[in-house]
């Protein structure tokens, strides 16, 4: 028997195999696929904003280009205009007020016309220091919410541009307080939200700060832009990935029942940023996670799920609903064994997901189905009795990739028990026969053949199910049928060794020498 | 039907046409006399100790996946969102206002084509990716192979879907092109072509611009049922004995895709690796025509001895 000093020579002309390299040519076709497609989606947003002059004719007309025309005139109005504030700022005489409230609101509007301000101009020109000074405790309001909303705007661009915001930081948290008027601390909250966004330093300093008890109280009322916008600034400062913020949060008096009223309750638009608020509670906070169910969450977020049709409001409920699914499936599951025969039944709301044609939600609805499926023998029953099965199986066969791997681990999942311990899991034989009855073995096979490791090895693993679990020895006919020993012995020479492991004991097993010697 | 000998475990190694040659190690290796004395041969190859058995296949466990916000798995669902990272305070009149919004309703929502020179714009993600498929792919309406080239996916189709580009060869024209733009020059066979790729273009000896796929027995068989009836003599030939079925030439080993499949133990003795199915299906890499051409060559030559 060779030892492993040999293993190199064994290796290299399966890895130089012609399969190989078309396994590679298609893999770097799709990144290159989804690459542009992801860099198309950006470049459309940025074209859609128009410049002062209000041309809107062609938009294929790049963004720069329009630029290039506006964009010095901008630049020096900018500097002009931080040069005036400047004088503003100094002079102290009569009228004082008057005057650096006309140069901020000037700048401002410099600030605001297009959607690439002329930021790094103003930067040069030094305006944050001004900016600064011009937040003052005690200042006029009209004063406060001008220089909030400069610093806002020259904080949406790029990264350096976003944090010469810092010494700016302080005081803007300030504002947020409950003595300030409304205008004034939603203002502040934005320029808050925008750093936020920038990057996880940016919101490490923010914490540090403490910026966000302040803005985690602006969400208390019942209604307001105020409220709007101040989630949204919240939802940056705790996306994590660390989960400081999200624990930070939760112990807020009284905000996981703000967010519980908000979600039940208010228009669409402040439920998106409440949602993606959740989104991130379920996902870095157990405690969080675990009030909020015994607060009720997964009835309200089925009900959203059932009532809007608001693709940003869905993404991120769904997105929710399954990370408190992905958590405990239990509690999850009494809920779905109470709600059984109601419409907005879980079920119901991800079937309907399904049925989208929003990539997102099949995707995401598939996973949460996905998790479900991982419960006891009811749930899986509960999920095979009704419409989902038709949708699955549909979907299987002709969405894009990513759907059909979640829909695949549904039907496998439906398939198997849940098993304790290292026992081989026992198959469920009524939902086998039924789901491959309904047509899903092409679409498992398929899977096999994709270059994503995770799918073929789903693929394999069904494969293996049906082999084992048909009745009556139907399973490698059925296999055969439909090219799953051509599928399967394309792994001869894969380069990823357990995958060629898996296919080579499958058709050693199932379809070895013996196999078709009735024919 | 000549029986299979077993031979005891041991490395074996191959040599292909080039020189190269590999060492597997064969845990079983039956080798099989025929009556044309033709040794048909099949092994085992085993690349790791452990046994490839039922303690170690990783069976269908259902468990639950959670994944952390910044997981790839949501990244299509955040792209929109990542866009609202940061926001602008913009000032606009409630003309301006109510411009842009139609602007953004109508206009943005169509994405133009990447592609240089491609002037088509999009309403959709999806619609750019059936764009893209239909557009900057080349792809084989009969068989959905993919091409890089439009030129390469003619060329595939005129040699794997047309008879009348078959029936040519057939007939002695030079009808397979080289593969490299601006050579020009035509081959015979598709094996004759190969050649030449690797002697003049340098390709790799494992290129294979056509690998056939495998196809089940029932398949190949409603395929064969649906051509010309020289195909159906194929088939005849086929049905009658399996042992001649089993008769494998050194020329059809050259058309297979996988490195070991284009292996043979040597220049005259032909071989057939396959996985322990009992009507040889080893070499279906190999395009009908060159199949066929070599059986024909085969006839006449007396058998390789080993």
């Amino acid at each position: 028997m060779a030892d492993d000093g040999s293993a190199s020579n064994r290796r290299d002309p399966i890895k130089s195999s012609v399969g190989h390299v078309a396994g590679q040519r298609r893999r770097q076709q799709a990144v290159t696929v989804a690459k542009e497609r992801r860099e198309l989606l950006v470049r459309a947003k940025r074209l859609c904003r128009v410049g002062t002059n209000g041309d809107v004719e062609d938009a294929l007309v790049e963004n720069e280009m329009m630029i290039d025309e506006e964009q010095p005139i901008l630049e020096a109005q900018a500097i002009k205009s931080v040069e005036e504030l400047k004088s503003a700022v100094q002079y102290q005489g009569k009228g004082a007020m008057q005057k650096r409230v006309t140069a901020l609101r000037e700048l401002r509007r410099i600030l605001s016309k297009s959607e690439f301000p002329p930021v790094e101009a103003a930067l040069s020109a030094g305006a944050i220091p001004l900016l600064v000074q011009c937040l003052s405790f005690g200042s006029p309001d009209e004063q406060l919410l001008e220089s909030a909303w400069c610093l806002t705007n020259i904080a949406a661009g790029k990264p350096e541009e976003t944090k010469a915001l810092l010494p700016a930081l302080p005081l803007l948290i300030a504002h947020l307080g409950e003595k300030s008027s409304a205008p004034v601390a939603e203002q502040c909250a934005w320029a808050i939200g925008n750093v936020a966004g920038e990057g996880e330093d940016l919101r490490n300093v923010l914490l540090s700060q403490g910026a966000l008890p302040p803005l985690a109280r602006m969400i208390f009322p019942d209604k307001g832009s105020t409220v709007r916008t101040a989630a949204w600034a919240l939802s940056n400062l705790i996306k994590g990935p660390e989960s400081k913020a999200a624990a930070q949060l939760v112990k807020v008096d009284g905000i996981l029942d703000a967010i519980l009223r908000h979600l039940k309750k208010t228009d669409e638009e402040t439920a998106t940023e409440i949602a993606w608020i959740i989104v991130y509670l379920s996902a870095l906070s157990d405690i969080a996670t675990s009030m909020l169910l015994k607060g009720g969450i997964l009835q309200l977020l089925i009900e959203r799920l059932a009532t809007s049709s608001s693709l940003q409001l869905l993404i991120p409920v769904l997105r929710s609903l399954g990370n408190f699914v992905a958590v405990d499936p239990k509690a999850v599951l009494t809920i779905l064994i109470r709600e059984q025969n109601t419409e907005e039944s879980i079920i119901g709301v991800l079937a309907k997901c399904l049925r989208s044609e929003h990539r997102v939600l099949k995707k995401e609805a598939a996973w949460v189905l996905s998790n479900i499926a991982t419960g006891s023998i009811e749930h899986k029953r509960m999920i095979h009795s009704t419409e989902v099965m038709p949708l699955l199986l549909r979907l299987l066969s002709t969405s894009p990739f990513d759907i059909r791997k979640e829909v695949a681990y549904v039907l496998g999942n439906l398939c198997v028990e849940s098993a304790e311990g290292d026992r081989k899991p026992g198959i469920i034989q009524e939902h086998l026969v039924s789901i491959v009855r309904g047509g899903c073995l092409p679409g498992f096979i398929e899977l096999v053949r994709s270059p994503d490791i995770e799918a073929a090895r789903l693929g394999l693993q069904f494969i293996e199910l049906v082999l084992r679990g048909m009745p009556n020895g139907e399973g490698p006919k059925l296999v055969e049928g439909e090219d799953g020993i051509d599928a399967m012995e394309r792994f001869q020479f894969h380069e990823n060794e357990e995958l060629r492991v898996m296919a080579n004991s499958l058709v050693d097993k199932y379809f070895g020498e013996d196999y078709g010697i009735d024919e | 039907m000549g029986r299979w000998i077993r031979y005891s475990p041991g490395r074996i190694q191959l040599t292909n046409r080039s020189g190269g040659n590999v060492q597997l190690d064969a845990h079983f290796m039956f080798v099989r006399e025929t009556k044309t004395k033709i040794l048909n041969f099949f092994c085992f190859v085993q690349l790791r100790r452990r046994w490839l058995g039922e303690l170690g296949f990783p069976y269908w466990n259902p468990i639950r996946r959670r994944f952390s916000p910044d997981s790839p798995f949501f990244a299509s669902g955040n792209v929109e969102r990542e866009l609202l990272a940061k926001q602008v305070a913009l000032d606009l009149t409630e003309d301006e206002i109510n411009h842009l919004q139609k602007f953004v309703e109508t206009e943005s929502r169509r994405i133009s084509c990447p592609i240089v020179g491609c002037p088509e714009r999009l309403k959709s993600l999806d619609h750019f990716e059936d764009h893209y498929n239909a557009r900057h792919t080349a792809s084989c309406s009969v068989c959905s192979r993919v091409y890089p080239t439009s030129r390469l996916l003619s060329i595939h189709i005129s040699e794997a879907h047309d008879s009348f580009f078959q029936a040519k060869v057939a007939r002695g024209y030079d009808m397979y092109e080289c593969l490299v733009e601006g050579c020009g020059l035509k081959f015979k066979s598709y094996k004759a072509r190969h050649q030449h790729l690797i002697d003049k273009h340098k390709f790799p000896s494992t290129f294979e611009f056509f690998k056939k796929t495998q196809l089940s027995k029932k398949r190949r068989e409603k395929l064969q049922r649906q051509h010309v009836s020289r195909l159906k003599h194929e088939e005849d030939k086929e049905a009658a004995s399996s042992d001649a079925m089993e008769v494998e030439d050194k020329a059809s080993v050259d058309g297979l895709v996988s490195a070991l499949s284009t292996l043979t133990t040597s220049d005259t003795t032909p071989s057939n690796v396959s996985f322990g199915r009992r009507h040889g299906r080893g070499l279906t890499f190999v395009p009908r025509s060159v199949h066929k051409e070599k059986r024909t060559e085969s006839s006449s030559a007396p058998g390789p001895t080993n």
